[in-house]
């Protein structure tokens, strides 16, 4: 498939699916009930989808390269605690960014 | 637009939201250089954050593209990937009840990770529908259109951004920080830990398969942790 084409159709498809997923419940199905057994799991659905999102991209995983990774893990825990107690993206951001770069100037110079 | 823009609820989001478009900049830069590296046109990374408009999504789609995946997979990734939506949809409906159709098929579009997290707590806080609804406009305005910005500066410029500042780590941390707040529950932990492990465990399946399985074994993990919590530690 030629490859603009193919962009475009996953712009289309994906915002279109996107779209649908947020309107959903406001407009789809606002007049009908959840059933019980699908609500329950719906509460689960952020914290497993956007963890397993984050895990890939702090943990290489080429597995075996625990050692160049391991700022990135430091960082991103360190990160998580700023989350939990602040709830402030900016502070998490600031946080987190500035430990991986710290831990990496140490890395260079004495790994 | 103008008939909005002088609105105090309407400006009141605007402001609102400046902060949280602070904190996206790093992640709409490193969307714009994915675009850009996964071949797209200026026209078709302008697409991708216009029309799509979800981070998430964005990185998955260029990824994919630049790998060379077949469009059913890109496709369904992307969707999954998407699901969290259903969750914010659900949550944001009771608000928006009391809104006009049109209303509530105009703001859906500007419903993200970011604008439900700013403005639950405000329609919470209860009042005028239509203020809230506003409020919501207002703010989802605002991380729109410094989306849009942040992933063209991305797209143009990107390359200049020395590797040693790592940007691209500012992805996770953006998720980290909508994720860890609801660490607060067994559940919740759950269904993050068991899909953390399962990414690791499954990252050897092709075109980020892993990311579907995880997602889908942790919501099940979850579930059925709240079915234990419910039978074992009763309140």
């Amino acid at each position: 498939m030629d490859a603009t084409l193919k962009l475009w159709a996953v712009i289309l498809i994906v915002g279109a699916l996107n779209y649908l997923s947020r309107l959903s419940f406001i407009a789809l199905f606002a007049r009908r009930q959840v059933p019980p057994l699908l609500g329950r799991a719906f509460r689960y659905v952020p914290a497993a989808m956007l963890t397993a999102l984050i895990v890939p991209m702090v943990v290489t995983l080429p597995a075996g390269a625990v050692g160049p990774a391991l700022p990135k893990i430091v960082a991103a825990l360190v990160a998580g605690c700023v989350a939990f107690a602040t709830h402030s993206q900016v502070k998490t951001l600031g946080c987190g960014m500035v430990t991986l770069w710290a831990l990496q100037a140490l890395a260079q110079r004495f790994g | 637009m103008r008939r909005f823009a002088s609105d105090r609820d309407f400006r009141a989001g605007f402001t609102a939201m400046l902060p949280v478009c602070i904190g996206t900049v790093p992640f709409g830069l490193v969307c714009g250089v994915g675009a850009a590296a996964a071949g797209a046109s200026a026209l078709g990374a302008l697409g991708l954050s216009a029309i799509v408009f979800s981070g998430a999504a964005q990185i998955l789609a260029v990824q994919l593209l630049a790998a060379g995946s077949p469009l059913a997979v890109i496709v369904l990734t992307c969707f999954v990937a998407g699901l969290r939506f259903l969750i914010y949809s659900a949550a944001m409906a009771p608000y928006l009840r009391p809104l006009p159709p049109r209303w509530q098929k105009g703001l859906a579009f500007l419903l993200t990770d970011q604008a439900f997290a700013a403005s639950v707590r405000r329609f919470d806080a209860g009042g005028d529908p239509r203020a809230g609804g506003l409020f919501f406009l207002g703010g989802g305005f605002a991380l729109w259109s410094s989306w849009q910005l942040t992933n063209l500066a991305g797209y143009f410029v990107g390359n200049l951004i020395p590797a040693a500042w790592s940007l691209e780590f500012a992805v996770p941390l953006c998720f980290i920080a909508l994720v860890a707040p609801h660490f607060r529950s067994y559940p919740t932990i759950t269904a993050a830990l068991v899909s953390a492990f399962a990414v690791i465990a499954f990252a050897g399946l092709p075109m980020k398969l892993n990311l579907i399985v995880a997602g889908l074994t942790g919501i099940v993990a979850g579930t059925l942790a709240d079915f234990a919590r419910e039978r074992w530690m009763p309140r």
